[in-house]
């Protein structure tokens, strides 16, 4: 076995650890406030093998600034482990994606800044949003963010930010995403991409 | 500076600054052109640039490939203008 497939391997058996204990905690706890920050503990000591386990060559950078790379191939439909790369300046408006998720820095910084709906919903197409916390995402930190909050994400600095995010599903298999615009106060709607993936 | 950006779909023609998107000054002069994100990463605002030139803000691989942007297309939320442009959106509208 070269030095390649033996950091593969590693990776591979480190991941599916991973997802292994937060199947366990699901299943013992369901997913709450305080079992989604052991689960960041979790992913926050993944991301702490830095290069050694997750080394630059093994994940193309983005063609354009952003990518995801999945880290569990056999994933089924209850959680999507990725690796993501984006380049600075890229950015994400306010948005609600449905399910949890936890992002653990693995190299240059993200701003995450978080929000609530201000407006009652009952109006299509109109919201307004406030935001109500920022964080800064970099090796040895971590968000972790319940089903409905909203947040939106820009990649700051001169490097690209890589980062591990573990979302409650497989990015394919994802619900509807709300994205909130503040300097229009709308929101759209994305589709949910779970029927299809279920077809 | 100011450029001039004809949005095909409904004939209209309005002004945009070089550092604003299309898309924002189309939403704020009242034209509901398609968009979702509105950062680059979901392409609901994918248009064809019919002349002009614009540059591109940081988007996500997956919303607009580089044989998409050799083909002429662009993403009016990441695309702020550099000359006049004329474009046509491609997209539809989401739900609200």
């Amino acid at each position: 076995m070269n030095e390649a497939t033996s950091i593969a391997a590693a990776r591979g058996a480190a991941c599916r650890a991973l997802l292994n204990r937060v199947h366990a905690i699901q299943r013992s706890d369901g997913i709450t406030a305080a079992s989604l920050q052991q689960i960041k503990g979790l992913l926050v000591e993944l991301a702490s093998h830095g290069t050694s386990l997750f080394p630059d060559e093994d994940f193309a950078m983005p063609e354009a600034q952003g990518r995801n790379h999945m880290l569990d191939p056999a994933a089924d439909d209850g959680l999507g482990l990725y690796l993501t790369i984006s380049l600075p300046g890229k950015e994400a408006a306010p948005h609600d994606h449905g399910i949890w998720c936890i992002n653990a820095g693995l190299s240059g910084k993200e701003v995450q800044r978080f929000y609530h709906r201000t407006d009652d919903g009952k109006r299509a197409g109109f919201a307004t949003v406030e935001q109500i916390a920022e964080t800064l995402v970099e090796p040895g930190t971590a968000i972790a963010m319940a089903d409905h909050d909203i947040h939106s994400t820009l990649v700051v600095g001169d490097r690209p930010a890589r980062a591990l995010a573990l979302y409650g599903y497989a990015l394919n298999r994802f619900p509807a995403v709300v994205f909130f615009h503040p300097q229009f106060k709308t929101c759209r709607t994305l589709p949910s991409k779970r029927q299809a993936a279920h077809a | 500076m100011t450029f001039k950006v004809r949005i095909g779909n409904t004939g209209q023609t309005i002004d945009c600054a070089r550092d604003r998107t299309i898309l924002t000054a189309a939403v704020l002069a009242g034209i509901d052109i398609p968009y979702g994100c509105g950062t680059g990463n979901c392409a609901t605002c994918l248009c064809e640039i019919k002349s002009g030139e614009v540059e591109l803000l940081p988007h996500g691989d997956g919303a607009l490939s580089q044989r998409q942007k050799a083909a002429g297309l662009t993403l009016a939320c990441r695309a702020e203008p550099r000359s006049n442009v004329e474009i046509v959106w491609l997209g539809q509208p989401l739900a609200s």
